[in-house]
């Protein structure tokens, strides 16, 4: 495979120069590369931001989390600061494999913007917030603005991801993640159901839900979290809400499974909410 | 002199000696194919048919040949010899003529100084096509009025290939005495190899012929397809095989097809042509396990004897017959699996279809009848409330039993022994207890466990005899070292180590002198494909006979150096018998015989013991001898996603005497993981004979996470008066043993019955709906 140049920006004005120029943001590639080689992309040059000190670290702020874009999920997976935030580290240890999981970063994931991207579940759970630098202004927006449709973002031309805002979850809430697939590692996830749910007194107080792979994008059913309140987290009681979910999801069918069968499964993983109850 | 024991040195055959090839793997220091390069040498593209079958109306290459950095391109006009991949029959044109078969189908080639500046050389052929009418279903191409697909040179009629039967006794009779009989259809895809090498040759020519090197696992049937395509003398054409990531038969045949058409292009051009397949490539154009349909029906009294067994299968052979013949063959003869039957009656049918031809694939058409012979095994312990190991057991073949082909199986039959010992390590009664109470338990969870009993006809077997054979060459070199030429091949499977010991134990060196040359068709006869799980047992006699022969020799001199008739050894010393200080070492013995100008090479030569065959009513002797196996899955099925996880394994296995225990472990443990890819994930979908996804995005095999850590792996040894030291073969037989124990776990699991493969989390999902 012939490459494109890639180039090193000398610090983050360069970079948003050089991106304005219709340069390709660079990272682990490992998005990036599937599709040079397919040829889905031809951009002139490549840039590589993965080494800018404005990208990197994650730190805690007031309230909650900074990840720079270009931090790896290893890192993100291994940062005392994200020890708060066991949603993400259960829906990123899922990722790829460790090779891809060292390479791989959320940044990546979020501009990538599949409808499967394990790290935008728990992103939609958590109400992140995308921090966008570009040649004007910086601007920040949620991310389910930020995310359009199957690798459509509100990005501009000449515009990076800087870092993502993630606010802490009140406290209390049990975290949930279950990817489906065909096999335990390196899988695109068919479907997947991430959760936060706090119960009080035994009958949900709140719940969020996010699901993948189901919709043009991950998918927040907000009338079934809704529904979800006051009610008891079992079996039974998740039971009468399977139908519901099943209909508020969008599946299409492709090589990997139908759309009746992600439809199904949807409302079947809510039954697995119950495993909440005892842990 | 045979087998000489203690005294002299341990033996060797018998002990894990570790892998020979790993170090410079893991170092990687090892060249594979695609890591030669030759001066001038030139990278080839093949343009390939986009079409399933068409007329070529015209093949507009200017386009190509005007391509930046493009050295030259080849046409069937370019062929010197004849344009045929000879590989059982002659059907397959090196380069399409006049008509396309199938997607991907070689049209011409294109030379470039890189192999980028190849591909997008090929990208600008313009090919018109007239389609002509295409089938892709075997039960299509068999139709009444299906369009004429396969070559009537290769065909038993019409588009079936081959029809090949077994009749033994009368299968009405068997039904009728039957108390249960059940019946079953089931249906397999394709399998990929996944190697983790794709496909590669370079073709150098030299000395007015024809050298290649590439990964491959049968250099002689390479040398004949480079030979036939050039019309060169066999002797002009050498292969050197390069170190092989993997083959698993799909570097059987296909490698001639590859070689061919490189040595075409170097042969017009002068250079050295290297032909390397990228994945989604090798995937598309490359062959595969056949995708079948299987009838299956059985017959048993009350008490689990089975009456009769009657089958029908069809495997989708593709466009050309390459190997498909002989697969069906082999599936043919397995499909009754290692049971006593009576009254047998198999109709196999290998069928000519609009699509990449099928090919090898470890098991060669076994796996496909096996998970319908077992799943069948299964279906009626259920009817007559038997346990499957017993109702197994209580049919399974022993020494003296006569196999549904009629052979009386005279020796070596370590199947009873297998099921005894699969029933002791997997303890079987607990753990189906244990499977009992956590089914009872969970709410959205089942456990199953499912058994699989295989035979395994070691070597080429009665369809292609002349093939069983093998040579090697031993060469004491003037320092006590040897070198040893073989004409199999390594191709990851440990064969090189296993062939050392050997050589090591029938001289009586330590393993660390013996040093295996590079395969090289010049230096070896013919000694046939390294297939059919025949490597240990035939390559390992010819080795032992050339040892022997080597020992002989050696042993003469130390005679004469100490001048006494007789000697004893000790440590790596031949002794003086009465005066032990009179002494000479191995190193010593072999200086003396170089400064004496003694002949210091020797030739061995074995072949497999005789089989014989009628294929009006398949009967005889199909194979010299069999390998068993028993296999047991613990498995857990998800009821809310149908998402399935092999949580246990247990595998025995008869293979006559373990040269290595060791790399026959890793080929067990290799053969499960592959087996829980078959039974659950590998699926490779095509629409209109165009593979959809050849990738391995899509294209699902194991992970690591994916074996269970629990795997037990035990042998029971029923040693073959024909193997050396006792071996039978063992490569093939996990495989074809593990996919099925799998699919009866599930089908235990869920309460249905799992009759298509893979058991990906959708079907098994509908499984639990239908077994609830
Ligand atoms: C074998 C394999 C398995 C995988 N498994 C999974 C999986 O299980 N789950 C999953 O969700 N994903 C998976 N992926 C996808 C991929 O690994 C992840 O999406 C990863 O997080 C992408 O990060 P990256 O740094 O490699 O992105 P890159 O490939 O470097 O970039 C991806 C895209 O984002 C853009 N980009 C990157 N950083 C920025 C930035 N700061 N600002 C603006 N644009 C930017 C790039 O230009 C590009 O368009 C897998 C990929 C492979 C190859």
């Amino acid at each position: 495979m012939d490459l494109p140049e890639i180039v090193r920006p000398r610090d983050l004005a360069d970079a948003v120069r050089l991106t304005g120029e219709g340069g390709k943001p660079l990272v682990g590639g490992t998005d990036l590369f599937v599709r040079l080689r397919k040829g889905a992309e031809r951009p002139p040059f490549l840039v590589y931001v993965g080494e800018l000190p404005e990208l990197r670290g994650i730190h805690e702020t007031e309230g909650g989390v900074e990840i720079g874009a270009a931090a790896t999920h290893v890192e993100i997976l291994s940062a005392p600061a994200t020890a708060q935030l066991p949603i993400l580290r259960l829906a990123l240890a899922t990722i790829g494999s460790p090779a891809l999981r060292h390479m791989g970063t959320l940044g990546g994931n979020v501009v990538n913007a599949s409808p499967a991207g394990d790290g935008l579940v728990p992103l939609y759970l958590l109400g992140a917030q995308v921090n966008v630098v570009g040649p004007a202004r910086e601007r920040s927006l949620p991310v389910e603005e930020f995310v359009l449709g199957p690798g459509r973002t509100a990005l501009q031309p000449g515009e990076l991801i800087r870092s993502l805002t993630i606010p802490l979850p009140r406290d209390g809430a049990h975290p949930y993640f279950r990817k489906v697939g065909r096999r335990q590692a390196l899988l695109i996830a068919v479907a997947s159901l991430g959760a936060l749910v706090w119960v009080e007194d035994g009958a949900v107080r709140e719940a969020r839900l996010a699901l993948g792979s189901v919709a043009p994008t991950v998918l927040r059913p907000r009338e079934v979290e809704r529904a979800l309140v006051g009610r008891p987290l079992t079996v039974e009681a998740l039971a009468e809400l399977r139908d519901a979910l099943s209909s508020a999801v969008r599946p299409i069918s492709d090589l990997r499974a139908s759309a009746d069968y992600r439809r199904r499964v949807s409302g079947n993983l809510l039954l697995d909410l119950s495993s909440l109850a005892s842990g | 002199m045979t087998r000489r024991s203690g005294g002299e040195s341990d033996p060797i055959v018998g002990t894990p000696v570790p892998r020979l090839d790993a170090e410079a793997k893991v170092r990687g220091e090892a060249r594979y194919a695609d890591d030669l390069a030759f001066a001038g040498m030139v990278h080839v593209k093949t343009i390939r048919s986009e079409r399933p079958h068409a007329r070529i109306v015209r093949l507009d290459l200017s386009g190509v040949e005007s391509a930046p950095g493009v050295v030259g391109i080849a046409t069937v006009a370019d062929i010197p010899g004849e344009n045929i991949v000879p590989i059982i029959y002659r059907d397959m044109p090196l380069l399409a003529a006049g008509v396309v078969r199938y997607v991907g189908e070689p049209l011409a080639l294109v030379a470039a100084e890189t192999r980028d500046a190849a591909r997008e050389a090929a990208a600008r052929a313009r090919v018109a096509y007239e389609d002509l009418p295409a089938v892709f279903d075997p039960r299509d191409a068999l139709a009444h009025g299906a369009p004429p697909i396969a070559r009537p040179d290769a065909a038993d009629e019409g588009n079936a290939f081959n029809h090949m039967v077994i009749r033994k006794g009368d299968v009405a009779q068997g039904f009728a005495q039957a108390d249960v009989i059940v019946e079953g259809e089931y249906e397999v895809g394709y399998q990929e190899h996944a190697y983790l090498e794709p496909q590669g040759v370079v073709a150098v020519p030299e000395d007015g012929g024809m050298t290649v090197y590439g990964t491959l696992q049968c250099p002689f049937y390479v040398q004949n397809a480079v030979a036939n395509v050039l019309g060169l003398p066999l002797a002009r054409v050498r292969i050197v095989q390069t170190c092989t990531g993997g083959g698993f038969g799909g570097k059987e045949d296909v490698p001639s097809h590859l070689a061919a058409l490189a040595a075409v292009v170097a042969w017009k051009l002068r250079r050295p042509a290297k032909l390397v397949l990228d994945r989604s490539e090798d995937i598309a154009t490359t062959s595969k396990r056949h995708p079948g349909s299987i009838r299956y029906r059985t017959g048993a009294r009350r008490d689990g004897t089975l009456t009769a067994v009657e089958v029908e299968f069809y495997y989708n052979a593709g466009a050309y017959q390459t190997l498909s013949s002989a697969v069906l063959w082999r599936g043919l003869v397995h499909a009754p699996g290692p049971y006593r039957i009576p009254n047998v009656k198999v109709d196999a049918y290998s069928v000519a279809t609009n699509t990449v031809p099928c090919g090898a694939f470890r098991g060669f058409g076994s796996p496909q009848v096996i998970f319908a012979h077992e799943s069948q095994m299964d279906e009626l312990a259920r009817r007559l409330g038997m346990d499957p190991l017993e109702l197994r057991a209580k049919n399974a073949l022993r020494v003296g039993d006569e196999t549904a082909t009629g052979q009386v199986l005279t020796e070596s039959v370590g199947l009873g022994a297998c099921l005894a010992k699969a029933r002791e390590i997997s303890r079987w009664e607990e753990v189906q207890a244990e499977v009992a109470a956590f089914n009872r338990r969970e709410r959205f969870k089942r456990r199953g466990v499912g058994v699989s009993t295989v035979m395994y006809g070691v070597g080429m077997g009665a369809k292609a005899p002349l093939l069983d054979k093998a040579g090697a060459y031993l060469k004491l070199e003037a320092d006590g070292s040897v070198t040893l030429a073989v004409g199999t091949t390594e191709m990851g499977q440990g064969a090189e180590t296993v062939l050392v010991q050997i050589a090591a134990d029938g001289l009586g060196v330590p393993v660390g002198m013996v040093r295996v040359a590079p395969v090289d068709t010049s230096r070896v006869p013919d000694s046939g494909p390294t297939v059919a799980s025949r490597t240990t047992t035939v390559q390992g006699m010819a080795v032992l006979d050339a040892a022997r022969r080597l020992r002989l020799r050696i042993e003469d001199a130390v005679r004469a150096i100490l001048g006494c008739p007789t000697f004893t050894v000790a440590g790596h010393r031949f002794c003086h018998p009465q005066d032990p200080a009179r002494s000479v070492s191995f190193a010593e013995v072999a200086r003396w015989m170089w400064t004496r100008n003694w002949d210091m090479g020797v030739t061995g030569w074995a072949e497999g013991k005789p089989v014989d065959w009628d294929p009006a009513t398949g009967h005889g002797n199909a194979y010299f001898v069999y390998s068993y196996a028993c296999h047991i899955a613990l498995v857990e099925v998800d009821l809310l996603t149908g998402e399935t996880r092999v949580n246990r394994f247990w595998a025995v296995h008869d293979s006559g005497r373990i040269v290595n225990p060791a790399t026959a472990r890793g080929q067990v443990i290799g053969g499960i993981a592959q087996g829980i890819g078959y039974a659950l994930m590998e699926e490779l979908p095509s629409r209109d004979g165009r593979i959809l996804a050849p990738s391995f995005t899509s294209y699902h095999i194991p992970t690591a996470r994916d074996v269970p850590a629990g795997i037990a792996v035990a042998f029971v040894e029923a040693p073959y008066s024909g193997g050396p030291f006792g071996a039978k073969g063992l490569g093939e037989v996990p495989l074809m043993a593990s996919h099925a124990a799998v699919a009866n776990a599930v089908s235990s699991a869920t309460g249905g019955r799992l009759r298509a493969y893979p058991a990906i989390p959708e079907r098994v999902l509908d499984l639990v709906a239908k077994g609830a």
